[in-house]
Formats: C-alpha cells, structure tokens, sequence
C-alpha cells in the first residue's frame, strides 16, 4: 500500500524539530523501519514527518569512562553491532544486536528509533531495562524502567525528542547471558531473555509482556534457580497470537531464563 | 527538489515527500530492476545501496535521500559484463524467476563488503532478509560462497 | 538399469548438459521485463475497495466523495460494469459438482474478507488509494461460514443460493470391498489428518495492464499469467473480441507455483475498464491483497484408516476428506482441483488392492482455492507416509522395510491405482534405495540411537511418493473441465538471417523454459543454444496453447520442439543437399554448421537461409518452391507419466523450545530425460523450500468472523535462508517413459514429499503421532504436554 499524503521537514537543528511537533499531527521520522512500514499499510496519517536524521551530532557512541557509555539517538544499529566498545562494555547489547532483523534494517534504523517505537518484542528496549538506562530528551531524563507504558506506548510529550541514551558501566567481569527465540532468523522475539550477573542480578524479559519486564522479584530469588525461573514465569503476562499461545511464551520465558543465567555464570 | 546521484549519474527531481524512493527509482528514472515485493521491508526485493549500506527502497522516501549516492543493479555489470557477484550467480544458477535477484545482488555485495561470511550458516543469516520462493536458497549461497573465498584469496 | 543421470556413455551434447541460463543476463542486469516495469503513457491506476466482512450483503455503496478525489477518473461498481461483459462460470462435466459464478466486482453480496467491491482508477496508485479511503461500503452481515465441517451441515447458512449448498462437490473413487477388508484386518491404523491453508507467495505479486486499442478495436493485456492462452480464450467469451484481436500476454513472470494459474477477476476488470474507458488500465496486487486474494491451497481435512496383514502387506485404505474450498469455484480448474487430486492420488506409490477414497469440497468465506504446487498431492502424500510410518510401528518393522514390501516393484508395471491412475514404469524402488542408500540410512539410525541416549530428540523421516506429470489428452488437469490440456505446439523458424526462433504456448515463470526449449531445439536442429530465441507466454504466437502448471511444459513443449525441429532439419538438410551437392543422408548439421560427412564442405545457417530466401537462382525455382525453413507441430502424450521420488529428512527438536532443526535432507527422484542438471536441481531445492515452509511455519489463518490474520508476510510466515538446509539431490534415470523426448515432468515434487517426510521424522523424534501441519514450535508444544498430561 502507498502511504496517505503527509508534509516532511528535515530541520538542521533540535530547536527546529521541537518547534515542527508542536503541530498535532506530527511525528518524528529517524531511521524509518519501523515507522513507514505503519505509514505504508495507512495505520498513521501524521500530517506532517519531521525527519531528524539531518540533525548533526545525534550520532556518536562516547566512551565516558567509569561512567559508561553516551549513545545518541540517531546512532544505527549496525554501529552498535559492530562498535569495538559495546562489545567490551556491554557484551550483552553486542550480543543482542545480532539477532535484530536484517542488515538493511540495521543499516537505517536506529537506537532512538527503536526505544520510542516501543514494540515489547523489540531487543532494545528490552536491552535497555537489563542495562539500567537513563533515557535523555531536550526536556528530561528518563529511567528506562519508566519509559514503557504499554505497547508501543512511551512516556514521551508529542513535542519531546530522545536525543542520547546513557548507559551505566557494569562492573569487570559481569557475566551475562541473551537467549532469544524467534520463528526465523530475524524475526521479533516470540521471546528473548537478557540477563547480567554481578554483585546483582538482572533479568530482563522481551516479547512476553505487552512491554519490556524487569524481573525484579526473579532477581531476588537468585542463586536458586528454579525459583528464579518459576518467579520469571509468574512475572509476565504474555500474549495470545498468531505466532504463540501465552502458555508457550511462558515456558519459554522459563526456558530462556534459565539459559541465560547459565551463560552467565 | 532533490538531487542523487544513482549508479554514478546526478538526477535533479520534484518529488512529492510519500514518493518512495523504490518507486522514484522505477518510475521516475526507469530503473526498474530495483523491485517491490512487499512495501514493509520484510521481503528484500527492493534493497538497494544507500551511501555504502544496502537498505530497504520500499521504507525510504526520495526526499530522504536527498544529496545521497545510490547504488542499484543496473550499476552492478552490463550484461556483456558483469560483476564476479553477478557471474557467479549466473555460473551457480542462482536465481530462477529473477524477481528477489536485483535484491540479493545488493545484500551479497554488503555482506561481501561487512562481514568475513566464514561459514555457510553465517552467509544463510546474512540473507535470511531476502526471501526467495524459488531457488530454496541453496545456490544463492554457494554463490556468494564462492565470491567470499575468492575475495580471501586475492 | 539405473543410470545416474550425467554418468552414461554417449550422453547427447546439449540435452543433459549444465549450460548456463539464457535468462540470466537481463535478470542479473536489472534488465528483466516484469509487469511493473512496462509503462504505457496515460495508464489509469486501479485501487478497489475491499470487502471486509466475510459474507454480508451490500447495502449501499457511498463513491462521490471518492470520485471527487485529486487524480480520480472515475469510480465503479458491479451495476456499471455489469452489461459490459460475459460473466464466466468454471464449468467441468464432473457429476456432483456445482460451477459457483465468478463476479468481477462482488454483485448483491460479498463472500470472504478481500473480496473486491469498489474500483477506483486514477492519474496513480496513490491517488486511487486515497479515493478508497473515501468510499463507504454498508453491509448487513449473513451467517459467518467459517468452518467447513459446519458449512457442510443442511442448516448452514450457504454462499452461494443458487447452488443451494455449500457442498459444491462430491467424488468418491473405490476398488474392491475396503470396510470388510478394515474390519477384519489384524492390524489398523488411522486418524484425522490435517493440513493447514496455504498461499503460494510468489515474490512478485499479481498484475494486469490492459490496453485497448480502439481503432482496431483490439485488446492487449499484459499479464502476470502462467496460463494466457487459457485468459485468452476465457476473455474472449466474456468480452466478446475474437481471438485475433485480443493478445494476452506474460512478461517476466516474478515466480507463480499454481497461484498464477487462474483467471482473476482484477484480470477482467482492467480489461473491460481499458474499453470502456479508453485509456490504458493498470492493477498491481499490493502484498497484503496478494495474502488475500492470491488463490489458497492445501486446506484438507482426512479422515484415513490403514488396514494391513500381519506381514506389513496393505490390504485396504479408506479415507473422508473435506476440501476448504474457499468461496468460489476458481477457473479455469474449478474448487474440484485440488480435493479430487488428494483421493485419487492417496494410495501412492504402493500396492492397495482394496480402496475406497470420498472427498467433500465445501464452500467457505476465504480466498478462491486454487492450484499450487503439488495440488493434492502433497497432503495426500502426508497421510499416506503417515500411515505407511504409524502401521510399521504398530508391527515393529522399520519404516524403510515397511515401503519395500508394499512399494510397486518393477514387474507390476504398468500399475493401475484404484483411482483409475495408471503408473507408467518408473524408478520407485530405485529412489527409494538411492537417497537411503546416498545418505546412509543404517548409520543414521545408528547416529539417533547414540544421540537418543545422550536425551537428544532425533528423528528420521522418509516419504515416498508418484505423481503424474506430462499429462496428454487422455487425463485432464482437473476432470471434465471443458479445456485442453494435453496438448502443446511450437513453431520453428529460421529467418532469412538465418537466425532460428522457437515459439510455445508454454509461459516459463522461472522455470527457465527459454534455456531447456533452447537445448532441445538445437541439439535437434544442428545449431548452438545461443542461435536459438525461444519465445512464450504468448496467446498470438500459436493457434492454441495453456500455458505452464501441472509440470507440463518439458514433456508437451519439449515433444513439440522435437517434433517441429525435426521437420525444419529435413527441409534444411533437403536445401542444403542442393547446396553442398551431396545426399541429404550424407549431411549432418550440428554446432550451427551443416556439412557433408567426412569431409570439410560445409555451410553455416546464415548462408543456407540467405540461399533458401535471398540469393534468387541459388536453387532451381522448383526445388525452393518446395522448402519451408519453418515448421509447426503439437504433441499430444495422450497419457501421463509417474514421476517418482523418496525424500529423506532428519530432524532434531530442542526438547525445550520445540525448535524444529532439519541436520540432513536428501531427494532422489526419476525425473526421466534431464534437459539441464542445474536447473532441475534448482527446482527440487526450491520445492524442497516451499515444502519445509508447508510443513513448519506457512499457515493462512483466518478468525472465527472471517477476517485474515496473515496479512502481511511477518504473519504468513514463509522460510528464509537460514531455515532451509542444504540438501543431497540424486536424479536418477530408469526406463524412459514413452513420450518424444523421454522426459519426466518434475517442478512440484519438492512440495510433495518434504511435508510428508518432516512429519515423519518429527513423529520418530518425538515418538508421538503427527496428524496436522505445520507443526510449528507451539503446536510441538501443545503435543508434547498433552502427552505429558
């Protein structure tokens, strides 16, 4: 399908951009991938797409030292994937980009792109809870465990733009686990589990909640795992479809729960 | 307005902002071997490179590619002479209705150019984003295979 | 005597040879022609307004403000369009079957979710679309038809009220007394089968570009068709334009697998809004009206029991089986198509002396069924094996052992099925014993015995199966339809250049029909691959012809070839005896060259063609006036020819996550007279492929309203690269049927032994009964816990 009539502006600045969202209808274009396919099956007709991709210095990946890394939010996922400094520091997100849909979809889409997009079977922001994330906008920062809302539901103004996403160092020598199980390579999660393991343990699950879930009350039960994954179990609240019934989503929470806390430890 | 510049050639052009670039490629500079198969980026027919990345035509609009250089098929080899890509396609028979070809020439040429594709599961997950119901895949891999050992030889 | 083809002596040069695809060039170049590349100045774009109710009538119809639109040229509905044509009805002499019409645009009522109601034509696509955005369809809704076993009940609200029902046919084929046979048997097997609804999902989606010409009141259509010769003469009854000025068309066809192969009623439409409006009509499916309204396939419900002594022989088989036919008959195959194929070919390649087969095809509110890849057979062939793999287990004898004792054997050839199939000799044992015998088959067991003890899941699958391909007038494509499909012509012709050109009725769609025509006309003519043109899908370029389906176009076009290229030779050889003044039996042509044998005289084609055309007093007026460097033959098989084949699979599942993991796939097949190894290697891949997505993920899903969940292909989910594994293919090569060129047809086995064999091997992992497809991850699931329960 084509897509309804809409007006584009691509500003050169963040002042610009939040000034063009004050129009109702407009709505934010970065990479695209996942917004177009919407426009294109005429789910949204914004009145206006305000392409923030010509915006300098929203792509960078800073190294800031103790404190971890700084991620703009225009950065691609294709140079998170193959960035020498997320493989060291968060060899958790390295491993987690691979399995995010396809080369040319890691080429334009980005990391901004795809926290705002909020799709709970998405590996970013799944990601983004395990790694306790502080979400900047030009209004404010946000904990990544409070950016979900529902799905595809974020907390952000219409006129407010993610512009850098800060990730807080993990100890040396966190262990961490991603399992993800998909119907294809490439696919969405049916389910995916993050996990790290330090002095605390973190579990985040994707695709089996109509967000992304930290498993808080799981965590607390490590090292005993069956209690872990039995807690993991009860946390989410999965969706009946297409692909998988709840009660299959459930056990695979357990399943990949499992598997990636053996990973990392 | 925009200007591209596509397989070496600048064009300047009025396009309406929801003009895909997949269809601003075919219609209005007729270079219809870039093809639509899906408009939601899920089937790869239409990939094509971009400033050096293979990306999805169907999920671009023209606008955004304003000041950018294209690469598609027809830029790839004529066919009195083609690119190793597209002779080893032709010497694997790796395509058969032809439709998802163009496609898989611009992913084989980003994979080629990204990744070591050591194994043959590894060339597989590279074009797991270009589907084919013709081929069953099989000499569509031994056809970048043999391009990649050729690379690593040289 | 086997041979494995490639491995004889004296193989001709270019007829088994691995040349190089002519297509290649312009697919590879971005130069291939396909519906969306030709662009007629003045083309209106065609978007409709689609139904989404599932069975309502239609109350009103609100177009102004569409019509209104920026670009729109004009909005219409059934009632404008209704005196401007035939309607056309898929018609077959078969008893118990009732032709549903065929509307163009839905008429007083709609009948599956994407029926078209509305077309709207416009300066483009996206203009048209935003006009639909503007129509309003108001609907009353009739009882939903979802289910066909309740469809099938008396007091089911039914599609169609002037059939009456929803049971549009009824076929039962039988042989001997099964029922006594089954009930005194020692052993019995059985169940319900289930095979979910598939569509072929071919990665260019449907279109049409009609243009009229209205001074010689002549129609064009360019179509994404595998059959223009059957639109051609369809468009002609229903439009009223005889066939010498209405041409249908295919480019390059992007991929079609049966779904393709039908009239369309966007197909119509463009036509009849080309004429009436003068200007060019174009309509190209979009994915997601692709996913909905792209004939389905493969939705059957089988109710099968096997009988067999206490020595593994069958004694009986009976089945019931109900075909979701979808809601309207499609043409021209009709809904028989499909279900009648599942009975008359489900004993399979075995032994069964006492049958009874019944097939239902009831109407419901989802896409047309039509024909795809394998037809029938690759749910037939999934009970059978089931079957086959369920008694060997009840009786403790392995499954390959199982086969060997019921499979037809050499001596019983020809065999008559109880369905009136009769097989031609063919390789079954010796595929049987090549791909168990290629892969190993007694290590592999060896190998899941091992890993069986280390808690892995391992399972061994193996399918045998016959089809018939190649089918000459004597056995119709879908029985009693009033279209032939036994026949096929080709015309050759050297030009007075010199340069041959070969003309079909065939339509290749990527088969790569324009490079084996080639082989066969010049290793028959004398010239090289690259001197002949071959030129298809074409209604104006032979009197009669179908198109390409059913694996058909090998044998009938590949006989007519030979044929027709037999004829120029003579009358080359006849001109060329003047020319190089030697006997006609003394000269030979071959590579492009004809000479006399033993010595060096020789001309090339060029020159023989410019003697015989241009160079008047070359040859004496008498002798000219009796050659015809041109020729035009059809060939007839008149019957079929079994094309058999065992698939071996084995799988591994992840006995957590239900990850189905396929660690070897091997195929042997008789495909007879292989044309070009790559090619027919490429096509069991590629079947192989659809087969794999047929047996764990590909299911058309509707809802309990009607509505299509699989709308988009993140939804229909089909196999990408790293689903399918590489595979061992051994084609083998037994007697030669008895048609010209002693060729098999071969394009659809992959899709009918690859469901049949993962089943299998997934029941032999999991060492539970497999009785529906796909079985994907969540169905594996369900299984394993209900079996822990």
């Amino acid at each position: 399908m084509k897509p309804p009539v809409f007006k584009y502006l691509a500003p050169a600045s963040l002042d610009e951009a939040v000034a063009a969202l004050a129009d109702d209808e407009a709505k934010v274009l970065a990479g695209g991938q996942s917004l177009v396919p919407m426009l294109n099956f005429r789910l949204l007709a914004p009145s206006l797409l305000v392409d923030i991709g010509r915006i300098p210095g929203l792509d960078y990946i800073k190294d800031n030292g103790a404190a971890g890394l700084r991620i703009g939010a225009m950065t691609r996922h294709h140079s998170l994937e193959t960035s020498e400094l997320v493989r060291q520091r968060f060899p958790v997100l390295n491993a987690a980009m691979q399995y995010v849909a396809h080369l040319a979809i890691r080429n334009r889409g980005t990391i901004g792109g795809s926290l705002c997009h909020a799709d709970p079977a998405a590996e970013l922001p799944g990601l983004m809870l395990l790694l306790d994330a502080q979400l900047v906008t030009t209004q404010r920062t946000i904990a990544a465990v409070d950016f979900y809302q529902g799905t595809l539901d974020n907390v952000l103004a219409e006129d407010e733009i993610l512009t850098e996403i800060q990730l807080p160092a993990l100890p040396a020598g966190t262990g961490w686990g991603f399992e993800e199980f998909a119907r294809r390579s490439g696919d969405f999660a049916l389910t995916a589990v993050g996990a790290t393991v330090a002095d605390d343990v973190r579990i985040a699950v994707i695709g089996a909640h109509d967000t992304p879930l930290r498993l808080t009350k799981a965590e607390a039960l490590y090292p005993d795992m069956d209690a872990v994954v039995a807690a993991a179990r009860d946390a989410v609240s999965p969706n009946d479809d297409l692909h998988a019934s709840a009660d299959y989503r459930r056990h695979l929470v357990g399943i990949l729960t499992r598997r990636a806390l053996e990973s990392a430890t | 307005m925009i200007k591209v510049s596509v397989n070496g050639i600048t064009y300047e052009r009025e396009v309406e902002p929801r003009l895909s670039l997949a269809d601003f490629l075919r219609h209005e500079l007729g270079l219809t071997g870039t093809h639509v198969g899906c408009e939601q980026g899920v089937c790869g027919a239409c990939t094509i490179i971009l400033n050096g990345d293979s990306v999805r035509s169907c999920l671009c609009f023209a606008v955004q590619a304003d000041g950018g250089k294209i690469e598609t098929v027809e830029g790839l080899g004529t066919v009195d002479n083609m690119n190793p890509l597209q002779k080893s396609f032709q010497n694997h028979h790796a395509l058969q209705c032809g439709f998802c070809t163009p496609g898989m020439l611009m992913t084989g040429i980003d994979l080629l150019r990204k990744y070591p594709l050591a194994t043959d599961e590894e060339i597989r997950e590279g074009l797991s984003g270009n589907l084919c119901r013709c081929t069953g895949y099989e000499h569509v891999v031994r056809a970048i295979r043999a391009v990649a050992e050729a690379d690593h030889d040289s | 005597m086997i041979v494995e083809a490639g491995e004889a002596e004296a193989r001709p040069k270019i007829i088994g040879a691995r040349v190089q695809r002519v297509e290649d060039p312009r697919m590879l170049t971005g130069h291939g022609t396909f519906i969306d590349d030709i662009s007629l100045s003045h083309t209106l774009h065609i978007a409709f307004a689609r139904s989404d109710h599932a069975h309502a009538h239609i109350t009103g119809i609100e177009t102004a403000e569409a019509a209104a639109m920026p670009g729109v040229y004009g909005v219409f509905t059934a009632s404008d369009i209704t005196d401007l044509f035939q309607p056309i009805r898929a018609t077959s002499r078969m008893v118990d079957y009732y032709a549903t019409e065929l509307p163009v645009l839905a008429g007083s009522k709609v009948r599956f979710v994407g029926e078209p109601v509305v077309a709207v034509a416009a300066e483009s696509r996206y203009l048209a679309e935003d006009a639909v955005e503007r129509i309003a369809i108001s609907y009353e809704e009739l009882g939903a038809v979802i289910d066909p076993v309740a469809a099938a009940e008396p007091d089911a609200p039914v599609l169609h009220d002037d059939v009456g029902s929803n049971v549009i046919l009824t076929r039962t084929f039988q042989r001997g007394d099964v029922d006594e046979v089954i009930e005194t048997a020692p052993v019995r097997v059985g169940d319900s089968f289930r095979m979910r609804r598939k569509t072929p999902t071919a990665m260019e989606n449907r279109g049409y570009l009609a243009d009229y010409d209205q001074g010689r009141r002549a129609l064009t259509l360019h179509s994404t068709s595998q059959v223009p010769g059957v639109v051609r003469d369809a468009l002609v009854e229903m439009l009223d334009i005889p066939g010498n000025r209405l041409r249908v068309v295919a480019p390059d066809v992007g991929g079609g697998f049966g779904g393709k192969g039908a009239l369309y009623r966007e197909e119509v439409l463009v036509c009849v809004l080309a004429r009436l409006l003068g200007r060019p009509v174009k309509w190209l499916s979009d994915r997601t009206e692709d996913l909905m309204s792209t004939n389905q396939a493969f939705d059957e419900r089988i109710e099968a029991e096997l009988a067999c002594g206490e020595d593994g022989h069958i004694l009986g088989l009976r089945a019931d089986v109900i075909g979701d036919v979808g809601a309207y008959s499609a043409y021209p195959w009709t809904a028989t198509v499909e279900p009648v194929q599942v009975i008359s070919f489900l004993p399979g390649p075995y032994r069964v002396p006492n049958y009874r087969g019944r097939v239902r095809g009831v109407t419901t509110s989802k896409a047309p069924m039509g024909a795809y890849r394998g037809v029938g057979r690759p749910i037939s062939t999934f009970v059978m094996e089931r079957l086959i793999d369920m008694a060997a287990a009840k009786l403790s004898i392995d499954p390959l052992e199982m086969r060997r004792r019921n499979m037809v054997r050499a001596e019983e050839f020809p065999y008559k099925v109880a369905s009136g199939i009769v097989w031609d000799r063919a390789g079954f044992m010796e595929c049987l014993d090549a791909v168990t015998e290629r892969l190993d088959y007694p290590a592999l067991r060896a190998h899941q015995a091992d890993a069986r003890e280390q808690g892995r899941w391992i399972g061994i699958g193996l399918a045998s199966y016959a089809e018939l391909t190649g089918l000459g007038s004597r056995i119709a494509v879908a029985p009693g339809m009033p279209i032939n499909t036994g026949t096929e012509s080709a015309n050759i012709r050297i030009d007075s250049s010199g340069a041959v050109t070969a003309y079909f009725g065939i339509a290749s769609h990527g088969q790569g029909l324009e490079t084996t025509l080639a082989q066969v006309v010049s290793e028959e003519l004398g010239v090289r691959v690259g001197d002949v043109d071959v030129i298809h899908g074409d209604s104006a370029i032979v009197a009669h012809g179908t198109g390409t389906y059913a694996s058909r176009s090998t044998v009938l076009a590949g006989g007519a070839a030979i044929m027709s290229a037999r004829a120029v030779r003579e009358q080359v050889l006849k001109a060329a005896s003047h020319i190089l003044e030697a006997d006609a039996g003394d000269i030979d042509a071959t590579g492009g060259r004809i000479f006399v044998k033993g010595t060096d005289k020789s001309i090339s084609f060029r020159e023989l063609a410019r003697a015989v055309y241009s160079e008047m007093g070359r040859l004496p007026r008498e002798i000219r006036g009796d050659i015809e460097l041109e020729a035009t033959r059809t060939y007839d098989p008149y019957f079929g020819t079994a094309t058999p084949a065992t698939h071996l699979a084995m799988v591994e599942i992840d006995p957590e996550t239900f990850q189905v993991n396929i660690l070897r796939y091997g195929v042997a097949e008789d495909c007879g007279r292989i044309i070009n190894p790559l090619i027919a290697d490429g096509q069991v891949h590629g079947g192989v492929a659809q087969g794999i997505g047929a047996a764990l993920m590909e299911e058309v899903v509707y809802d309990d309203s009607g509505q299509i969940l699989t709308a988009s292909l993140m939804d229909y989910v089909v196999p990408t690269a790293a689903e399918i594994p590489s595979m061992e293919v051994i084609h083998l090569e037994t007697e030669l049927p008895n048609n010209i060129g002693g060729f098999r047809g071969m394009g659809e086995g992959g899709t009918i032994g690859a469901p049949a064999a993962l089943a299998n091997a997934i029941a032999d992992a999991l060492g539970l009964h497999v009785n529906e497809l796909p079985m994907t991850p969540e169905r594996l699931f369900r299984l394993v816990n209900k079996q822990q329960e």
